[in-house]
């Protein structure tokens, strides 16, 4: 009974991150500090939040790949919708995240209705998306957000970053969904076996359609946070998000073929992945050598995940 | 005589679980020796054994007298024993010829492969299995199964097998096509092959064995001649009890028709389908594969709704789009498929059988643990499902077993109408009998219960009243007085009428 714990995917993640920060600490005395810890936090927010909504689309069978683009698309709507149409800042976010869940919601229909696989579709509006965006830029980045606005991003509330509260309840939240809800049961038994689920008397496509909407909801409300942390909106924000995203929803244990995977596993994952970043920069090592690192972590943790299941089963 | 193959004592334990225990089994040159037992007996894993997929965890096994010990597939074939699988372990893209000499092809002078003499011995065996029809240079991918399963044995032949073994060979096969299988096996016994012979079908048991072991839950029961056997006793060899009753066929009497179609159909597939089930009664709907009964289900369940037509449920229409409509209903359908329509495999029991009732058993949205856990405890002890608990994987069940979990599952709706597509395909006669049990006992609950099959004897045992498909149409309907074996299966085949439906 206790084996069944001891080899989980997400002990052994749990085990692994430990041993990061216990080297990241080991390798630079700066990596221990209540600030970097809280900057980290920071730096993780963007990628956790769509990583939280990739992690329901990837138990399904799916990926999207067009997050990285929604970030980029919504960041410019934002900007413009304010800047340019002079729409009131707050009415400008509620747009820009309507404008990534309309943008999400396409990707579904177009991965129901047509039965494309989700890798082509949202291939397809990655490169779509990411069009539009510079479209409607023209090259140009949007500045001068309002003081108020930079507490999303750059504020705090209690001592620690304010986005990492939206982050916490996110991750508390669809945990729960995931866990608990007659949602999560929809989301595994689609990703196990489709036909199935139809067969069940489940609503396959609407619950598709509800995680692709989603999916890109998450990705607008980063661009929104995402713009506030670095006080400018640029069209180009976002590019390879989604590499990041997929890394640590499937570092996490979520099976890229569908049915199996966890909220804690991707929050483990998230956090790995950003204690090594940071650990490897500190510690003097440079970006290329960083991703290297970082690389070979994922395949060897799903390796050896996969090495110890397999000898259980 | 010395045989072929012999095996003392063979037992086999995975982790701490015995599938066999102190085998005796042996095959003479010449003989067709048949391998029966209910699913999970223990067949599979003694054919693997003798095919070198598997060891032995003890006793001895000995080919042509010495003893061998396998540790690989190959290492068998060495030996001489070849096996022709279920699944075809073809290559699809290949040609016949390729596909029989893969591994071992002629070689030329300087180590090519010697295409030509390699087709002209696919050739010689072809023709030796009375294949001349048989295109050496086809692509296996176009072939049908039956000529795939014929490049098979010539493949095990030209690696000159002394021994064959075929594991359930016909079980794909049509009847002209088996019956060719069949002569096919008797000139390789006439050759002086054995041939371990694994089938669930008792006419070609009998049509061919020369000897039949029965196993059951790993132990070996009992070697016998054919001669020796009749095929109730070779049953209760199977299933350890008499089964007298296999068809539990309950007097009920019949209540309202709760459900009723009229002119149903669904594009080209059901065509004008108009009939009616009452409460406490078990039509069969009996057809050849493609007759549209399936579909007819289909239509009925919501998966693919009606295009034309009406479907009255309790005297009132209703229109069925989905399968959630039609659960709500009360319409409940077992589909045909169980692996791929049926069940999440690899799913917990707990978790397959709230499938289609998460909305009911949960509040606010959250699922109730403690009422899926008892619901599904409930069902287990119900259904009588043999499984270590409510958190095993629906995968890891015998296929009886996991028949039983689609069951429980659907009735966990309360359904009113009870559609059951091929309700036994692939389980064992045990399981059988208690779904037949089982089907008896909700028919005397008031439920309305429709049994698709194409077991002509199930039906027969089974239905209060027959329908006959044929090519999307309902074209004879039989009462069960006037069932017979040949009266349905003429209905099936030649769309003959035996009684005008009305209209």
């Amino acid at each position: 009974m206790l084996s069944r714990y001891v080899f989980r995917h997400e002990t052994i993640l749990a085990l692994l991150l430990v041993l990061a920060l216990a080297l990241s600490a080991n390798l630079s005395d700066r990596f221990f500090t209540v600030d970097n810890l809280l900057n980290q936090g920071r730096m993780l927010t963007e990628v956790g939040i769509i990583a939280i909504a990739m992690t329901f689309v990837i138990i399904t069978g799916g990926i999207d790949l067009s997050v990285g683009s929604i970030l980029g698309l919504s960041a410019i709507t934002l900007g413009v919708v304010w800047k340019t149409l002079g729409v009131p800042l707050p009415l400008a976010m509620v747009v820009a995240v309507l404008a990534g869940a309309v943008c999400g919601a396409v990707n579904g229909v177009i991965i129901i209705k047509s039965r494309m696989p989700p890798m082509i579709a949202t291939l397809g509006t990655l490169a779509l998306y990411r069009g539009l965006a510079e479209g409607i830029s023209q090259a140009r980045s949007v500045r001068g957000y309002p003081e108020w606005f930079f507490v999303l991003g750059q504020g705090e509330f209690f001592g620690v970053p304010t986005q990492l509260w939206v982050f916490g309840l996110l991750v508390v939240v669809a945990a729960i969904i995931l866990g608990y809800m007659t949602f999560g049961r929809v989301t595994y038994a689609v990703g196990a076996n489709e036909t199935a689920a139809r067969f069940s008397g489940m609503n396959v496509d609407r619950a598709k359609l509800l995680i692709y909407t989603a999916s890109g909801s998450m990705a607008a409300l980063a661009a929104v946070i995402f713009v506030s942390r670095v006080s400018t909106t640029r069209s180009d924000m976002g590019m390879g998000i989604e590499m990041d995203a997929i890394s640590a929803v499937v570092l996490g244990g979520t099976s890229i073929f569908g049915g199996r995977g966890t909220m804690i596993g991707t929050l483990l994952g998230i956090l790995l992945i950003q204690t090594m970043k940071n650990g490897l920069t500190l510690a003097g090592v440079k970006g290329d050598g960083t991703i290297i690192v970082i690389g070979s972590i994922l395949i060897l943790t799903i390796l050896i995940s996969n090495l110890v299941n397999r000898k259980r089963d | 005589m010395t045989c072929l193959l012999e095996l003392s004592n063979i037992s086999k334990s995975f982790a701490s679980v015995r599938v066999l225990t102190g085998v005796n089994f042996d095959v003479r040159p010449g003989e067709v020796h048949a391998l029966m037992g209910e699913n999970g007996a223990g067949k599979s894993t003694m054919i693997k054994i003798v095919a070198g997929v598997l060891t032995p965890s003890g006793g001895e096994m000995r080919v042509n007298g010495e003893a061998v010990q396998f540790s690989s597939p190959k290492e068998a074939n060495a030996r001489g024993i070849a096996t022709v699988y279920q699944e075809m372990l073809l290559f699809p893209d290949l040609t016949v010829a390729e596909n029989i000499f893969l591994g071992h092809a002629p070689r030329g002078s300087v180590g090519h492969i010697d295409w030509r003499s390699m087709r002209a011995k696919a050739r010689v065996l072809l023709d030796s299995l009375d294949s001349p029809d048989l295109d050496v240079d086809a692509v296996v991918g176009t072939l049908s199964v039956a000529n795939r399963q014929r490049v098979e044995i010539a493949k095990a032949l030209s690696q000159d097998a002394r021994i064959v073994i075929m594991d359930e060979p016909t079980a794909a096969l049509a009847e002209t096509d088996a019956k060719r299988l069949l002569d096919i096996v008797r000139r390789l016994r006439d050759r002086g092959v054995g041939i371990i012979y694994v089938s669930h079908r008792m006419a070609e048991i009998f049509a061919i064995a020369d000897r039949i072991t029965v196993l059951r839950d790993g132990v070996m029961i009992g070697t016998r001649n054919r001669d020796e056997v009749d095929q109730p006793t070779l049953v209760s060899m199977m299933v350890g009890r008499d089964i007298a009753q296999l068809y539990p066929k309950a007097e009920v009497t019949l209540g309202d028709v709760l459900l009723e179609t009229r002119d149903l159909c669904c594009n080209e597939r059901v065509r004008n389908v108009s009939l009616s089930v009452r409460a406490g009664e078990i039509v069969g709907i009996a057809g050849l594969i493609g007759a549209g009964r399936t579909e007819l289900a289909l239509t009925m369940f919501g998966i693919t709704p009606a295009t034309a037509g009406e479907i009255r449920i309790g005297g009132e229409a209703v229109t069925i789009r989905s399968p959630r409509e039609a659960r709500d209903l009360g319409i409940a359908y077992i589909p045909e498929d169980r692996g791929r329509q049926g069940l999440v495999k690899a799913q917990t029991i707990r978790e397959n059988i709230i499938h289609p009732i998460l909305d009911r058993i949960s509040r606010y949205f959250l699922v109730s643990l403690r009422k899926e856990r008892s619901l599904a405890v409930q069902s287990i002890k119900q259904l009588s499902i043999r499984t270590w608990g409510a958190d095993q994987i629906a995968g890891q069940l015998s296929g009886g077993n996991q028949q039983k979990v689609v069951v429980a599952k659907w009735l966990g709706t309360k359904p009113r109408i009870l559609i059951m597509d091929e309700p036994t395909r692939g389980i064992d006669v045990g399981a059988k009998a208690e779904i037949y049990t089982l089907m008896g006992e909700l028919a005397r609950d008031g439920i309305a219960i429709i049994m698709i099959s194409s077991e002509l004897p199930e039906v027969l045992g089974m239905s209060d009243r027959i329908m006959v498909m044929n090519e999307g149409k309902l074209v004879a309907e039989i009462p069960r007085a006037e069932a017979t074996l040949e009266s349905v299966g003429a209905a099936m085949t030649h769309s003959a009428r035996h009684q005008e439906i009305e209209r």
